[in-house]
């Protein structure tokens, strides 16, 4: 610990200098605003950044929500597509030695704060969201007491480049090669104290997401990038909008302001609405509600496998209609008989006039997930879910017939070793909580192989019926009577009454714009439904003993570890 | 009943009172729709073509697993559906008195199903299937032809709503579900308002099981039934399901509520002309007809034939009352019987489109009454009637509909909602007579007034 806080202070000293540089940059640039190819040379020049807040139009955009006209000049997003994309096709700029600049990257910035914990004395460290989560733990809320339990303090690994989806050191030199528009600045109105302000903080957060996706998580417990990000999903200005092809039911691809994108899902049903009884899981709806609390579910688990998703209240003429150049989605707008605007968009499922989705007058209500990097930076790998459903109505599938079935899957990698089966349990039980039955396929990031987690995309058939408890769904956990450790000692703190879920979600989901997202039947209902798992895990280990069961994985802070698994 | 209470039954003695006991002329042969020897030959050909059928298809059955229950059909010439397909005249599809009506009211409640199909309509898509087409041909619409013991023959249109589910104020008329509880409510409202024109049609719990799976041979519609997750017995109309526009209707776990409608004679005996409706609507999102705004539409219409001669026009604003007591926007055909000429009734066909919204009053159905400031003398002095508080529409209404097995067919909300057209219908007549005189409106026809109670 020593050793890390000296490393630490040498930070804090080169956290200065880079804030030194970027303001004599930002001053440049401000003389020279033309000059976008010459960005990297060096000029003189006193640090007054704080004296010019937002006059460069070509900032990078993030706090941008309230200036709309300078979203045009807002950078390229190719840019960093391309450099992203130039060093994740060259693995050789991976193994450059480690300058201590790297620590600066969001990251490790973010892995320090963990180390240090959220409340002790590194506060001008943290980001101004995230400082105002922690005083909130103060005041008595059971989420953040949730998140003060040691359980939710188990450290990751020391995490290489191998661990990290882009390295963000050579990211953000060859991004000041490359464009020279090295624009550093924040706005005075964001608190940073000046040692928080270093470059990674003037990246529009969806970046800073992306950068801080690593082998382990989505985004790290105390990222100060996700509140804000949540934001941006919420008030960013929406420049385009898009159908998403593929896919079965309507899905918008809307763009915004400081270039981060979004999928967003209509609101399709009431909150009150169940799924009725003769409805297959395949000719469900999507329900954007379930999206946004599958978010907020999966970080009370402290997966962090679910990309972030708001809820947001969208005006259909002027950030959809408006906005759009398909020509197809267009086509689709009218005006209801109650003179409200609808529209149903083409896709393969419950696009028709008979479905059409009525604003009031134009106010649609919608869930926004953040995407995840573009495909062609950090490819992903689509696996074909063991216990897929038979997606038919009258055939079953094997899973469904043969009891032995897990000793199958446990025999074909990946799932022979590593990790993979314990996800899958994880998975399973989130499915199960929320009675989703439509997890026919997961997802990974290529570039970790098989000793990674694995994401938990589309949510939205969750949430359907709270009045019933799909065991189905929990089918793969009763087979294989597996779990891991820290994910069974964290069930069973969340069935206890200072940590009920049903009540930690509900504060969690108070957050959210469209709040109340679930109604407490809902809510309830996962308290009955986490009792049900550990039904299921208490006979598991009544049948098979507790080490056949359990696995160890709680004492993760032994780097070694997690060695043996890496290849 | 709150009947009793009052000294008896209200729909009694309004079907006793005199308006409802005008004699009609003695009718001549020319002026019913079918012959009996016609007929009786007709039904003997379809019994005889319906056992050769049988012979063969239980042959071809005996290389296939399919159950199909073998039902024996039975020649009955005096089956009611043959007296109601006799008692159709120029006047109305029955008499007021005719017994047979009540009789085949009850077959359709009871008599044994020994088939089912596709309707015509649908088979005549042939499958085709536009999805982006945003208004269904009414093909699609999910309805079965029946056939009972007695060979008559019946559509089902099964429930796709429950009673108290009004149509969201954002769907347009073209897109409404169809309710099989306005088919029935609408056939009661027709005899009420003594127009007669509505074929019968009676609720009924059917099996879909044991008498629409068991009793097909139509291995298409075999093939769209199937099992829901609950394990209710469940069939969809192909087109819609693939479309994803609706899903199936399921029974519970077999049993399924539907209407059942008498069909009309055959067109090859008594051949029907569909007539495009002068106030039909655009069946667009945003396009508008002439008659939506042009205030003197009337005036074009009136100079037209039919229009220009003769009961037609008035026949046609009949029609609109009708439909506006209903909420049924829906109406952008009708049809004639082609025996009986120019003159002859307009036939209230499928009216399952109205009671969506017991809370909306869609003053735009009334427009041929509006514009046109004609009534028959005999349809008003019955509104005026039904608008007392002796005779209350609501009141008979609910009346007559506790005679229906699947009762209660309409909410409260809905049958109230009859009251309160029935006066908007009413003071848009007296509105008309204000500023045209009652000689222009009211226009006397066959009928002879009589004494007002």
């Amino acid at each position: 610990m020593s050793i890390r806080m000296i490393l630490f202070r040498k930070f804090r000293l080169l956290i200065l200098m880079v804030f030194l540089v970027a303001c004599t940059m930002h001053i440049m640039i401000d003389l020279l605003p033309k000059l976008e190819k010459r960005g990297a040379e060096s000029a003189d020049g006193g640090c007054q950044c704080a004296q010019h807040p937002g006059s460069d139009a070509q900032g990078w955009g993030k706090q941008r929500t309230r200036s709309g006209a300078e979203a045009e000049a807002g950078w390229p997003n190719k840019h960093t597509l391309r450099i992203l994309q130039d060093f994740s096709n060259e693995p050789s700029s991976n193994l450059s030695s480690h300058s201590l600049e790297k620590m600066t990257g969001a990251g490790d910035r973010v892995e320090q704060l963990r180390r240090s914990g959220p409340s002790e004395d590194h506060k001008p460290l943290i980001g101004h969201q995230s400082r105002a989560r922690i005083i909130s733990t103060r005041g008595g809320s059971r989420l953040s007491a949730l998140y003060e339990h040691p359980l939710y303090k188990v450290d990751l690994p020391v995490l290489t480049d191998d661990d990290t989806l882009f390295n963000v050191n050579t990211d953000i030199s060859f991004y000041t090669k490359a464009t020279g528009n090295q624009d550093w600045h924040n706005e005075d109105e964001e608190e940073f104290s000046p040692t928080a302000d270093i470059p990674a903080e003037s990246y529009p957060h969806w970046l800073r997401f992306h950068i801080g996706i690593n082998r382990y998580e989505l985004y790290s417990r105390h990222s100060p990038v996700l509140d804000a990000l949540l934001k941006d999903l919420v008030n960013q200005r929406i420049t385009s909008v898009a159908m998403k092809s593929g896919g079965t039911q309507l899905k918008l691809i809307m763009t915004f302001q400081n270039n981060g994108q979004a999928l967003f899902k209509p609101m399709k049903q009431t909150r009150e609405q169940e799924t009725p009884p003769d409805f297959f899981y395949f000719s469900d709806f999507e329900r954007h509600n379930a999206e946004i609390a599958a978010f907020h579910l999966d970080r009370i688990l402290d997966f962090r496998r679910v990309p972030p998703v708001a809820g947001r209240l969208v005006n259909m003429t002027k950030e959809i209609r408006d906005v759009t150049r398909d020509k197809k989605l267009w086509r689709t707008f009218f005006i209801s008989p109650a003179n409200n605007v609808c529209f149903y968009g083409e896709c393969s499922y419950y696009c028709s006039t008979e479905h059409a989705l009525c604003g009031k007058p134009d106010q649609i209500e919608g869930s926004l997930a953040a995407f995840l990097p573009d495909l062609t930076l950090a490819k992903r790998k689509t696996w074909r879910n063991p216990w897929r459903r038979s997606y038919h109505k009258r055939k079953k599938a094997e899973w469904e017939v043969d009891p032995d079935y897990c000793d199958e899957v446990k025999q074909t990698p990946p799932y022979d070793r590593g990790s993979r089966l314990l996800d899958i349990m994880d998975m399973t039980i989130f499915d199960f909580l929320m009675g989703n039955m439509d997890r026919h396929h997961y997802e990974t990031f290529e570039k970790f192989g098989n000793n990674t987690f694995i994401i938990h995309l589309d949510n939205g058939r969750g949430f359907g019926k709270h009045s019933h408890d799909e065991l189905s769904i929990l089918v793969p956990l009763n087979q294989c009577c597996r779990v891991r450790k820290s994910t069974f000692l964290r069930l069973q703190l969340l069935a206890k009454e200072e940590y009920q879920l049903s009540v930690l979600m509900e504060e969690s989901l108070l957050r959210d714009r469209l709040s109340p997202v679930l109604i407490q039947p809902h809510l309830q209902a996962m308290d009955r439904r986490l009792r049900l798992v550990l039904q299921v895990l208490s006979g598991c280990i009544d049948k098979e003993g507790y080490v056949n069961v359990v696995e160890e994985d709680v004492v993760r802070d032994s780097a070694t570890h997690r060695g043996p698994r890496h290849r | 009943t709150p009947e009793s209470m009052d000294g008896g039954s209200k729909l009694e003695r309004l079907f006793a009172h005199p308006l409802y006991n005008i004699q009609t002329p003695v009718l001549m042969p020319e002026e019913r729709l079918l012959e009996a020897e016609q007929l009786i030959k007709y039904y003997k050909k379809k019994v005889s073509r319906w056992e050769r059928h049988m012979k063969t298809y239980s042959k071809a059955l005996n290389w296939s697993n399919v159950t199909v229950a073998a039902h024996e059909v039975t020649y009955d010439p005096d089956a009611s559906w043959v007296k109601f397909y006799l008692g159709i005249n120029r006047y109305a599809l029955y008499s007021r008195e005719d017994p047979t009506i009540l009789q085949l009211l009850k077959d359709l409640q009871s008599m044994t199903v020994v088939n089912a199909d596709y309707t015509q309509d649908e088979k005549a898509l042939k499958g085709a299937c536009d999805c982006s087409q945003v208004v269904k041909p009414s093909g699609h619409h999910l309805k079965l032809a029946l056939k009972m013991r007695n060979l008559a023959k019946v559509m089902y249109k099964p429930m796709r709503q429950q009673r108290d589910d009004e149509t969201p104020e954002d769907v347009f008329y073209f897109v409404d579900f169809q309710r099989h509880n306005a088919e029935i409510a609408s056939f009661h409202l027709d005899r009420i308002l003594d127009f007669r024109r509505v074929p019968p049609v009676a609720g009924r719990q059917l099996n879909i099981t044991g008498e629409v799976l068991h009793v097909t041979h139509n291995e298409d519609l075999r093939s769209v039934f199937f099992t829901s997750p609950a394990n209710n017995t469940c069939f969809f109309a192909k087109c819609l399901y693939m479309c994803k526009t609706e899903y199936a209707v399921c029974g519970s776990p077999n049993h399924l509520e539907g209407s059942m409608s008498a069909y009309l004679p055959s067109l090859s005996m008594a051949p029907r002309v569909s007539i495009p409706n002068p106030w039909t609507r655009s069946y667009t999102f945003t396009g508008r007809q002439e008659w939506e705004d042009n205030p003197f539409y009337c005036d074009t219409v009136k100079q037209q034939p039919p229009y220009n001669s003769g009961n037609r026009l008035l026949n046609i604003i009949d029609m609109s009352i009708f439909d506006f007591l209903t909420g049924n926007m829906d109406r952008h055909h009708y049809e004639i019987f082609s025996n009986f000429g120019d003159e002859g009734f307009l036939l209230h066909l499928d009216n399952a489109r109205g009671f969506g919204k017991h809370s909306h009053d869609e003053m735009s159905i009334l427009a041929p009454l509006t514009q046109c400031c004609i009534i028959k003398r005999s349809t008003l002095l019955r509104l005026q009637l039904l608008a007392q508080s002796a005779f209350s529409l609501s009141d008979v209404m609910r009346e007559s509909l506790q005679s229906d097995p699947l009762h209660p067919i309409l909410t409260e909300p809905h049958i109230s909602a009859l009251d309160r057209r029935l006066h908007k219908v009413l003071s848009a007549v007296q509105q008309c007579v204000r500023r045209l005189g009652e000689d222009e409106v009211i226009t006397n026809d066959f009928i002879k007034p009589t004494v007002n109670p």
